[in-house]
């Protein structure tokens, strides 16, 4: 839908009221400030092997790749989020450019190679030459011969995060370090980082430590660290937040680990409501969290830009409402109403608000059902994640756990009413329970356990599609097909979504990326949503040929007995023709022309002989507009025949 | 799109419509034009040129119909309200001083039916039309039967459908007999319905019936939409040989339904005579009501140093298109804009296999589709149903890769099969799944164990359920089963709350309501219809059946809820430690914080509060967090440090409402107000108040807020403003 038609930004629009649903819902702003550690065992080069797997970056390197990756992504998944780059450990001190205040000085051995900001196409730039081609033109990657203060350190994040992402809802320090004692006994030092690391927090900054171990040794956290980080304040209880160290090793790279180990914690995890009463049954009322882990991810809107200046600008586009005399319209005076029979039909506010309002935000259990009774073409959107939360209701994680037990056991279902919000439209929803992700049987080890709440379609969002009932197939073509079906099941026997890049999101930037930093523009792309043709070639050929052979036997007899049949029935409408005449003429010039019919009509030229309304059937049926006037009716239905049959 | 209609409406007006029957406190008319009010508005809103409606009235003082012109007798007391023509919400206003019961009954319900005819014949031709006759009347006066037979045939050869609809008729199979009905009333519904069962197609039906059904909201059918014709491939026929390709037709199977949307409008400025018909087409059409559409109209700004506010106006002329990567901003010129997007082909292409036990139902994306063979294509029905049955019995489901359209994007469907055992037909559904992008890694603690920080894994806990706790929660699942709770007509046990049961709530309260005030534009918004929220809470009788169930899971669970003001207040927080516990105040040591730096303020500033044993010191670090937000906004260049200022703002907000001192927030930030908008910090600031304070809902504390605070929330309205 956003593909760039920017339907919104026309410079005038008649504006209809947006659904409140999740549009109203603004996301918090992510900031992640990464502190990549430079000292000499950072930096230390893999010894060389032969292996094609085996290490070939430096942790740093590694550090910086991720950093690369994380950037990438951003720009595509986050595209209003910041991230910065802060090397510490470096013999040159770098913190701003503008002149004044503590530039270099105020921070010794501290780096700051990206600033905190949404980042630009000359960030990106800088980085990319920086980990492909080691281009390393200020000789940033020199570690200083002491190391450099923790605390300075942290300081150094402080002020970052406090100018440039002042009001943001969530701001993150990543810190990727193989020095578990950056002070060792310097008990002084120590207490200085402990004090500035308590700033961070009640900054409001959370600090993530991606600890790398290398040579064998352990990274022992409680030599340092645990004075430094606090438990997340958001996070659930009975949560610590898991701290894994990065290694090479087992067939997995230093980077592979730390690029897993750094993207799962890519997205700050975003609650979409908090604190939503859960009421199982009258009197028992829990708490829960929702949150959309599965969301459309679309190419971002055209933009209008302003070429006037020396760059390129991003033209700030604001709203003004006019009347139909071009008067400005101010807020106060703007009404809602809603066009009926070409006029308009008011409401008072307060009347409105009354209206929508069904009942407040809940979650309220009306039964359960076997998973089964769910048709499976009972779908209409995405689900939402809920997870219970101790805030409101003490308690509600156990009672939580022991529904979602049972229902896993049980293969049941809760139906629901839901309110996501105040104000938003109830609709009915399916509780299902999701397995734990290193379950084998899970199906979804990319998806967190925990209960989902599946939107059911109401009656109104429900096609009457009706259709005929097709022939009983022939038992022999439906055996010769489980050996096709048998022999292309996918790699798991699962769909695993991550393994299916959206083939137009990847493209769209990486042509955008291409221009943006004025490279050359790819050929072609790598889409793994196309299926293997060799390989399902070779694996199901031979019995592709064999059913194929068979479907055509099949088809042949059927058309054949049909054709009798026909035949039976065209002698049998001698007699009481006129009694079915009429009916069976109009059906066969309506919507139920087969393409056969329509072909020939087409070749005969009869297809002008159709009236308007028998055009528009057909063209409606083949899911052609139906709109014009006759003649542009049946040059459109030529069209289609000539395309189509 | 859908069929053109023409409706005549057949209303009796006759005297005794007046008086009220059988208990109701309404007159008949008012209650039968229910119904028909509900129906005429219906075709109001649905704003067609196409679905028109004509109204006649019986027993009317007048006479006026073409019939009676002509000289032809009997057809006194008829009137043509409204000749057949599209519906607005004029004709409705028409009607509504029209509809008044006279004092005549003098006219014969046959003759209307007669004239109603007619003016569909007359206006319908022999075009396709959907035409129908509805009779509302009490069959209180005469009725002459003499020419039923002939009226029916004629009813028929023109293909009109007559619906009588009778106020206190009986219904045996609907349940309704009125007592004490009068021999004439009697003779006359006999008639009626001997005319109804001549029509081939007819309806007879009684009043209280159809005004109950008018609260079963109606669904608006939509032609099957089909989205692809082509075909259905497993490998690629333009390569292999071995491929298979199946012609099939996919449909929309679910589609979301959306509520009526409000428009934004305004009071008609007052216009006095000829400017009026030179308003806008549109102008005169939404006219009426006082009310006009609003316009937008966009104005573009960039950033200039130069300029007052660091912003100016551009032309819209002078902007080119572009997209946004991160902050940079990329032209492109008109025709380099669709080369970020991928090129496709139309095509429908399966990628393998998997057990459907593999799936699950949260990974559905979106809407879903039906596939069918296409129509008379002897292969593709025998292909696709082998692929159905066989899917089937492999309980498997295929993955396919799905583009609508050349150069749509693509799409990955989950291929389910519905092997026609229980429906009327076979076919495969497809639902949208999640591309790679499309999932957020979120983490979350394992709901069957807990861990310790040191990795330890523990199974008996205050979060994990207790094993009463669990056997109590699986008795009260299982005893509020829904599946067979509903009884059917012949007492077998059904489902209940089934799909086609439930009826969006919020578009058919907003349709009705918008009728009800079309029709009667001073009437009240009633309350929700009862089956709109038939579904908002369990069935009593389920709750009943379960009692003892539920009140076991209560006491299993043990759920207490957290007084609303349980943290908070001074002294009682307990102070954060690291992981390690280590005690960072003691390490800032005695000596408390009593200066706040602009550099650090929000750490500084919390942890001044933290340590302070008096208001004096409460009092002192919000005068210097005052004096931080001042600064900043006052050396802000442009908007740059406002957003800082205004963090600082909320910083201060928050901890001063935990601590109980509003009225310190509150006075500083009336302050701040007059001194920006005095201009005194340095220039024009209105944009730090508007967007960041008032707009970041940094406005004075309130009592609902603050049970201390002396705001209420209209003067902090006011204060905002």
């Amino acid at each position: 839908m956003a593909w760039g038609e920017d339907d919104d930004r026309r410079p005038e629009q008649d504006e209809g009221e947006e659904e409140l649903d999740e549009t109203d819902y603004k996301t918090q702003k992510d900031a992640v400030l990464f502190a990549i550690d430079v000292s000499k065992s950072m930096l230390q080069q893999p010894p060389a092997t032969d292996k094609k797997k085996g290490e070939k970056d430096s942790a740093v390197a590694a550090a910086l790749k991720c950093a690369y990756q994380f950037m990438q992504q951003r720009i595509i998944a986050q595209p209003k989020d910041m991230m910065g780059i802060l090397l510490f450990g470096t013999e040159k001190s770098k913190f701003r450019d503008e002149a004044g205040g503590r530039s270099g000085t105020g921070y010794p051995h501290c780096y700051l190679f990206t600033d905190l900001d949404v980042p630009a196409a000359e960030d990106v730039k800088k980085l990319k030459a920086l980990v492909e081609e080691g281009e390393d033109a200020d000789e940033v990657l020199v570690p200083s011969n002491e190391p450099a203060s923790m605390a300075n350190v942290l300081f150094c994040a402080n002020q970052v995060f406090t100018t440039n992402a002042a009001n943001f809802g969530s701001r993150r320090l990543f810190i990727i370090t193989d020095n578990d004692s950056p002070h060792g006994k310097d008990k002084a030092a120590k207490s200085s980082a402990a004090v500035r690391a308590k700033d961070l927090y009640d900054l409001g900054v959370v600090i993530e430590l991606f600890p790398i171990s290398q040579g064998g040794s352990s990274f022992d956290v409680s030599k340092f660290y645990d004075d430094i980080i606090y438990r997340d304040p958001a996070a659930e209880l009975g949560s610590p937040d898991e701290v894994k160290t990065s290694k090479s090793g087992d067939g997995l790279s230093l980077l592979n680990s730390l690029i897993s180990n750094i993207n799962s914690k890519q997205t700050p995890k975003r609650a979409y409501f908090s604190n939503l009463p859960f009421e199982l049954a009258p009197g028992i009322t829990i708490s829960v969290k929702g949150y959309m882990p599965l969301h459309r991810q679309q190419p971002a809107r055209t933009c209008y830009v302003w070429l006037g200046g020396e760059q390129a600008q991003l033209a700030q586009g604001e709203t003004i409402k006019v009347d139909s005399d071009t008067r400005t319209v101010d807020k106060s005076e703007v009404k809602k109403a809603y066009k009926f029979g070409g006029e308009y039909i008011y409401f008072k506010p307060e009347e409105l608000a009354s209206l929508k309002n069904l009942g407040g935000k809940v979650l309220r259990v009306i039964g359960f059902k076997p998973r089964s009774s769910i048709p499976t073409w009972a779908s209409v959107k995405k689900s939402i994640f809920i997870f219970p939360s101790e805030e409101d209701y003490v308690g509600s994680t156990r009672v939580f756990s022991a529904l979602w037990q049972k229902l896993l056991d049980a293969d049941k279902v809760g139906l629901a009413w839901f309110v996501a919000r105040q104000n938003a439209n109830p609709i009915m929803v399916a509780i299902i329970p999701s397995r734990n992700p290193d379950e084998e049987t899970s199906g979804t080890p990319y998806l967190p356990a925990g209960l989902w709440l599946y939107p059911l379609p109401f009656a109104d969002d429900v096609r009457n599609v009706e259709l005929s009932a097709p022939p009983r197939p022939a038992d022999e073509l439906t055996d010769k097909m489980r050996e096709i079906v048998q022999n292309l099941q996918l790699p798991k026997a699962m769909y695993n979504p991550l393994k299916y890049p959206n083939p137009s999101l990847q493209w769209h930037y990486k042509i955008l990326q291409a221009m943006a930093l004025e490279e050359d523009v790819p050929e072609g792309l790598d889409d793994a949503t196309i299926p293997k043709y060799r390989q399902i070639d070779k694996r199901v050929g031979g019995y592709l040929a064999e059913w194929k052979q068979m479907l055509a036997e099949k088809a042949g007899a059927l058309m054949k007995s049909r054709a009798m049949k026909r035949e039976v029935e065209d002698e049998d409408e001698g007699r009481p023709a006129a009694k079915r005449a009429k009916p069976a003429a109009k059906k066969a010039a309506g919507g139920h022309l087969s393409n056969a019919q329509l072909k020939a009509a087409f070749e005969q030229g009869t297809l002008k002989k159709m009236t308007v309304a028998e055009l528009k059937d057909v063209l409606a049926s083949k899911g052609v507009s139906a709109v014009g006037k006759k003649a542009e009716l049946v040059e459109k239905l030529e069209q289609w025949i000539e395309e189509n049959i | 799109m859908a069929d053109k209609e023409a409706t005549v409406y057949i209303i009796d007006l006759g005297e005794s419509m007046a008086d009220c029957h059988n208990g109701r406190d309404e007159s008949d008319l008012d209650f039968g034009m229910r119904y028909v009010w509900d129906k005429i508005s219906t075709t109001v809103a649905a704003n067609r040129k196409t679905w028109t409606l004509g109204v006649v009235g019986l027993n009317t003082e007048e006479t006026n119909n073409a019939q009676d012109r002509e000289g032809l007798e009997g057809y006194d007391h008829i009137s043509v309200l409204q000749e057949i023509g599209p519906a607005s919400m004029s004709t409705l206003r028409d009607l509504r001083s029209l509809i008044q019961p006279s004092r005549s009954n003098g006219g014969d319900a046959i003759s209307a039916v007669v004239v109603a005819l007619s003016m569909i014949e007359e206006f319908t031709k022999k075009l396709k039309y959907n035409r129908r006759i509805i009779l509302v009347t009490n069959a209180e006066s005469p009725i002459d039967d003499e020419s039923l037979e002939d009226v029916a045939s004629r009813l028929n050869e023109s293909n009109i459908e007559l619906v009588v609809i009778g106020i206190d008729f009986d219904d045996p199979e609907y349940g309704f007999k009125e007592e004490d009905k009068s021999r004439a009333k009697a003779a006359n519904e006999k008639t009626l319905r001997k005319l109804v069962d001549q029509c081939s197609n007819g309806v007879f039906g009684t009043m209280a019936q159809a005004v109950e059904e008018l609260a079963i909201p109606r669904i608006k059918p939509v032609r099957p939409f089909k989205a692809y014709d082509g075909p259905l491939t497993l490998g690629d026929p333009s390569k292999y040989e071995s491929a298979l390709s199946i012609h099939v037709e996919r449909y929309f199977k679910t589609k979301r339904a959306m509520a009526p949307a409000a428009s934004t409008v305004v009071v008609n400025a007052e216009r006095v005579g000829p400017s009026q018909t030179q308003a806008l087409d549109e102008d005169i059409e939404m006219g009426g009501t006082g009310f006009s559409g609003v316009k937008q109209m966009r104005t573009y700004r960039v950033n200039d140093p130069d300029a007052p506010g660091g912003k100016r106006d551009v032309e819209f002329e002078d902007l080119a298109k572009g997209y946004q990567y991160g902050r940079t901003v990329v032209p492109f010129s008109e025709s380099d804009l669709s080369v970020t997007k991928l090129e496709t082909k139309k095509s429908f292409t399966i990628l393998g296999f998997v057990p459907s036990r593999s799936y699950n139902f949260f990974l559905n994306m979106g809407e879903t589709g039906v596939i069918v063979a296409q129509k008379h294509n002897e292969q593709a029905e025998l292909g696709l149903s082998a692929l159905i049955h066989t899917l089937h019995e492999l309980e498997s489901y295929a993955v396919a890769r799905y583009v609508q359209k050349d150069g749509a994007q693509p799409q990955i469907f989950m291929l389910k099969p519905n092997p026609a055992l229980e429906d009327e037909f076979e076919c495969l559904y497809d639902v949208p799944l999640p591309f790679a992008e499309d999932v957020r890694s979120y983490q979350f603690p394992p709901l069957d164990k807990v861990l310790t920080v040191t990795g330890n894994v523990i199974k008996e806990h205050r979060l994990l359920p207790s094993e009463d706790l669990k056997q109590a929660m699986s008795d009260f699942v299982d005893a509020m089963d829904l599946s067979g709770f509903e009884v059917d007509d012949e007492g077998n046990p059904t489902e209940y709350a089934s799909i086609d049961e439930l009826y969006n709530p919020i578009i058919h309260r907003l349709n009705q309501a918008i009728r009800a005030r079309a029709v009667n534009p001073d009437g009240p918004i009633e309350s929700p219809a009862e089956i709109l929220l038939r579904f908002s809470k369990p069935p009593e009788k389920l709750i009943k059946k379960a009692k003892s169930e539920i009140e076991a899971l209560a006491d299993a669970a043990e759920i207490k809820k957290v007084p609303a003001k349980a943290q908070g207040r001074r002294g009682r927080k307990e102070p954060v430690k690291p992981l390690s516990g280590l005690d960072i105040d003691a390490l800032l040591g005695e000596s408390k914080r009593t200066t706040i730096s602009l550099e650090n303020a929000i750490p500084e500033f919390k942890q001044m509060l933290a340590t302070a044993a008096d208001d004096a010191t409460v009092e002192n670090a919000a005068k210097q967090m005052g004096d931080i937000v001042r600064k900043l906004v006052r050396d802000s260049f442009a908007d740059l440090s406002y957003a800082r200022a205004a963090e600082n703002l909320r910083v201060m907000r928050e901890e001063l409402i935990s601590l109980e001192v509003p009225a310190l927030y509150n006075k500083f930030l009336t302050g701040l107000k007059k001194s920006i908008l005095s201009g005194e910090l340095n220039g024009d600031r209105r944009e730090m108040w508007f967007k960041h304070v008032v707009g970041g809902h940094l406005g004075l504390i309130t009592q609902d807020e603050s049970e201390v605070s002396e705001v209420t929330a209209d003067e902090a309205k006011a204060v905002s403003l």
